[in-house]
């Protein structure tokens, strides 16, 4: 394979990153308020939770965007493909990450709760100081797998244009009519990517688990 | 000055807490009933009784953690009434006057034990934080755990971390301390630990209700001792004629059952 037509594959992994990224930074934040929505007291919010996250889970993620691309897009206002694509990836992420949330929640034991309020902290800081330090220990490791995922999820992408990994090497396979080499060029850049994310991932949580650890 | 006339000093003024048929129901199935109880300034009060009696429910209840469903409670002042939802005003008031220490300690566990005393007295009473290590510190010794400031809780062991739930309690100045069977998760000789800590307290003139199984600390450090069964209060009075000569039968029963173990 030539070095033009690495070149060209290697010129797709930020589009790639920009997507994993933005998507996963979309759901993150988009998680919280499903997840409060989920576990709050009223019939009515939770089940609206319940419904979202059923939907956004059980239609696969390259409808959600042929459905934002080819059918939003074209009709009431102009998605660009990478908007799109950061849009239904991140979708799905939010729902998935509220039930991540929701486990971890789950998982923090009550008297937490009940020592903070006998003790009168203000609830603000019963969330920053005492609950998101414990929580982020519980959903590092179904975060990063996630992520991992996800990244791989990105390829999807290609197919509405956006010029990520998996296009590029689409299109140099066509025009060289190579298949084997390219894709497994492209396949070994995504497991290049996955390698690092996980390693810091596993670096974090033996450094969190570190300190509390008998 | 009430004395003048002959009259008993009022003790009104020294009360710090009062129950007035406190009643709790979970659904159709009532914990407490009828309980009424007075706490003076300065008096350790432990209440003991059969398990699932209502003994934690209603130490609970005294600083709003469960809300009664009959009846009134009065905190060091701030009272609260169960036909009217308290306003968040009226149980920080009533938590600030009351400090709580758990069967499960419930220490922070991502906190150094230091963090753990120092943040509740910075994000509560708005202490500097070198003023807030000043003061953990200082009631770190108190509980005999100096050297254990800069440890996280899971390196301590269980007397230790409620020692530290003792001093995280007492940081911030509390009129009242509520114990919730404190060494019940503990094994005996470390559980004496926890004793001798709130013995001093009390000593020290803490006020103080004890929800326990300990009955030699009933009888020999409490000033008063309560018995309930069944949601209700069995016999209250001096710890000594209550321990030592029961008059209803159940209470009989079980000190009979507790001490001939």
């Amino acid at each position: 394979m030539s070095a033009e037509s690495l070149l060209v594959i290697l010129s797709g992994i930020p589009w790639t990153l920009a997507i994993t990224a933005g998507a996963f930074t979309m759901g993150a934040i988009l998680g919280i308020p499903l997840c409060a929505m989920r576990v709050s007291r009223s019939w009515l919010l939770r089940s609206m939770a319940i419904v979202i996250v059923l939907i956004l889970r059980s239609v696969p993620p390259i409808v959600w965007l042929f459905l934002l691309y080819f059918g939003i897009g074209s009709g009431f206002f102009q998605v660009g493909p990478m908007q799109a694509s950061i849009v239904a990836l991140g979708l799905i992420t939010g729902a998935n990450l509220s039930e991540i949330y929701r486990g971890a929640l789950k998982s923090i034991h009550p008297g937490q709760w009940e020592a903070s309020h006998a003790l009168n902290m203000p609830r603000w800081s019963v969330f920053i100081d005492i609950m998101v330090p414990q929580l982020v220990r519980v959903i590092l490791p179904s975060a990063t797998s996630y992520i991992i995922g996800l990244l791989k999820d990105s390829a999807i992408a290609s197919t509405v244009g956006v010029t990520e990994i998996a296009f590029q090497a689409n299109f140099i396979s066509r025009r060289h009519f190579q298949g084997l080499e390219v894709f497994a060029v492209a396949g070994l850049f995504y497991i290049l990517i996955s390698l690092p994310v996980a390693a810091v991932a596993r670096y974090s949580d033996g450094v969190l688990r570190a300190k509390v650890a008998r | 000055m009430a004395n003048e006339n002959g009259r008993p000093k009022v003790v009104e003024r020294d009360e710090i807490v009062r129950a007035l048929n406190v009643g709790k129901s979970f659904g159709t199935h009532k914990v407490l009933d009828g309980i009424n109880l007075t706490v003076r300034s300065g008096e350790v009060l432990a209440i003991i009784g059969p398990s699932g009696s209502g003994k934690s429910t209603l130490l609970r209840c005294l600083n709003q953690l469960e809300p009664q469903t009959e009846g009134s409670i009065t905190l060091a002042g701030i009272t609260i009434d169960a036909r009217k939802a308290a306003t968040k005003k009226q149980l920080t008031d009533l938590r600030r006057s009351a400090g709580m220490v758990f069967q499960s300690f419930n220490l922070f566990p991502h906190l150094s034990v230091l963090q753990n005393i120092s943040l509740p007295q910075q994000r509560v009473l708005g202490r500097p934080k070198a003023e807030a290590d000043i003061r953990s510190r200082a009631l770190l010794e108190r509980v005999g755990l100096a050297s254990k400031a800069d440890h996280y809780p899971v390196r301590c062991s269980g007397g230790q971390q409620q020692r530290i739930a003792i001093a995280r309690a007492l940081a911030l100045d509390p009129k009242i301390m509520l114990f919730d069977e404190p060494t019940s998760a503990l094994d005996p000789e470390l559980g004496l630990e926890v004793l001798a800590v709130m013995k001093e307290l009390a000593d020290g003139g803490m006020t103080m209700v004890v929800v326990t199984h300990e009955m030699h600390f009933a009888e020999t450090v409490s000033n008063r001792v309560m018995i309930m069964a069944d949601g209700r209060v069995l016999e209250e009075g001096p710890s000594q004629s209550i321990m030592r000569d029961p008059q209803t039968e159940r209470a009989q029963r079980f000190l009979q059952a507790v001490k001939n173990r």
